[in-house]
């Protein structure tokens, strides 16, 4: 298993990591499932999808704060 | 995993239903948990006039889109906050969107015709607006709405923000608070209209993913206030809690809306007898003047101690 590169965003903060699927990914990541959408090639992935290193993987975080 | 409807790979999964759906066919499940919505708690009719409060974030977008791809009628309000760059960048997703699927959008500009910005109503000990601009913002959404005849305001409120507030207000017993918590705010006064949150029982990720997939602009950045915001961390703990536990989100709130808010005193909805038109503005208060016009008083000096002298001023 060898080590991709994710970008998380807004930021677009790039982050080296050894994952097997998109849940393991987050896990890894230590980020919590349901306050994100992982996207490759413009598509949401489902927990189960397995990445390769040559996967160009973004992380959306979801959650918005402060009061409404 | 495949798509519970056309057994396609699946792109979105709702784990506390066990379910997950293809980028094609998730739209209409998320339409469709809408719509049950408005009519299961009865927001409004289709021959109603629904204004929408955008704040160019993903939830408010995504319930516009929603609400006029189920064909309701339904315009939008944006506030100009005059929170810096963020502010100028979210009112540009707004008009953008409204252009683009040819909406009508109701803009009101706080420097402009009140005279003060969010930024004039940090509090000293927080150094935080967003108690004043919760009130900014229910003010002017009412006031444009009963101005302009619609019946309904709708708001963006999500399944993460409700169970937020409502884990906030059992954290320090609001228990005024938890009685009016809910999706429907009843009218109590004919200069009152009614409030609804379509979204409630989706949570922050199901819109997230309805706007990434209907290619919805929205502004990714947050309010610069927001940081270190109380609801974040309601929302963090809640969050760590469906990680282990699927449905638990989902769960407290609406176990509280069916069973824990018919135990609590009073519901608010009472007509509210006591209430008169405010002194300085007409709008429904139980003061002489109502919190809103004293609240921008404040605002008013605060901007007015902060700006340069006259003779320095180039304008
Ligand atoms: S974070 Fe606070 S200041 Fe910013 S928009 Fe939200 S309530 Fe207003
Ligand atoms: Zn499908
Ligand atoms: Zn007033």
């Amino acid at each position: 298993m060898g080590v991709m590169r994710v970008t998380i965003l807004p930021e677009r903060e790039v982050r080296e990591v050894q994952a097997r699927t998109v849940a393991d990914l987050l896990l890894e990541l230590g980020l919590h499932r349901d306050a994100h959408l992982v996207v490759r090639r413009d598509e949401i992935l489902t927990g189960d999808v397995r990445l390769a290193e040559t996967d160009e993987v973004e992380i959306y975080p979801v959650i918005s704060g402060g009061g409404r | 995993m495949r798509c519970h409807t056309c057994a396609r790979p699946a792109n979105v999964e709702i784990r506390r239903s066990r379910i997950a759906f293809c980028a094609g066919c998730y739209p209409h499940w998320f339409r469709a948990r809408v719509q049950e919505r408005i009519d299961h708690d009865r927001m409004f009719r289709r021959d109603e006039r629904v204004l929408v409060a955008v704040s160019g974030g993903k939830d408010s977008l995504a319930l516009w889109h929603a609400l006029t791809r189920l064909g309701y009628r339904a315009d939008g309000v944006y506030i100009r906050l005059g929170i810096g760059g963020y502010s100028r960048r979210s009112q540009e997703k707004c008009e953008r969107f409204a252009e683009w699927h040819g909406l009508m959008l109701h803009q009101v500009d706080l420097e402009g015709s009140e005279g003060f910005v969010v930024p004039d109503l940090r509090e000293a000990r927080s150094g935080k607006p967003c108690a004043a601009c919760g009130t900014v913002k229910r003010y002017h959404f009412n006031r444009v709405a009963a101005e302009l005849g619609y019946d309904v305001v709708a708001t963006g409120h999500n399944l993460d923000d409700e169970a937020a507030t409502l884990f906030g207000n059992l954290v320090h017993w609001n228990i005024d608070y938890l009685g009016r918590q809910g999706p429907v705010l009843e009218s109590t006064h004919p200069g009152l209209v009614r409030k609804v949150k379509p979204l409630y029982r989706l949570s922050e990720r199901e819109t997230a993913a309805y706007a990434l997939i209907e290619r919805i602009d929205y502004i990714l950045e947050e309010c610069p206030m927001a940081k270190g915001a109380k609801s974040l961390a309601y929302k963090a703990m809640l969050n760590s809690l469906e990680e282990q536990q699927p449905g638990a989100k989902y769960g407290f709130l609406v176990g509280f809306l069916k069973q824990g808010r018919a135990a609590l005193p009073g519901t608010g909805f009472e007509p509210a007898a006591e209430l008169r038109a405010c002194a300085r503005c007409g709008q429904p208060t139980t003061a002489e003047v109502c919190a809103y016009c004293r609240m921008a008083d404040r605002g008013r000096r605060r901007r007015e101690r902060a700006r340069p002298p006259a003779g320095v001023d180039p304008t």
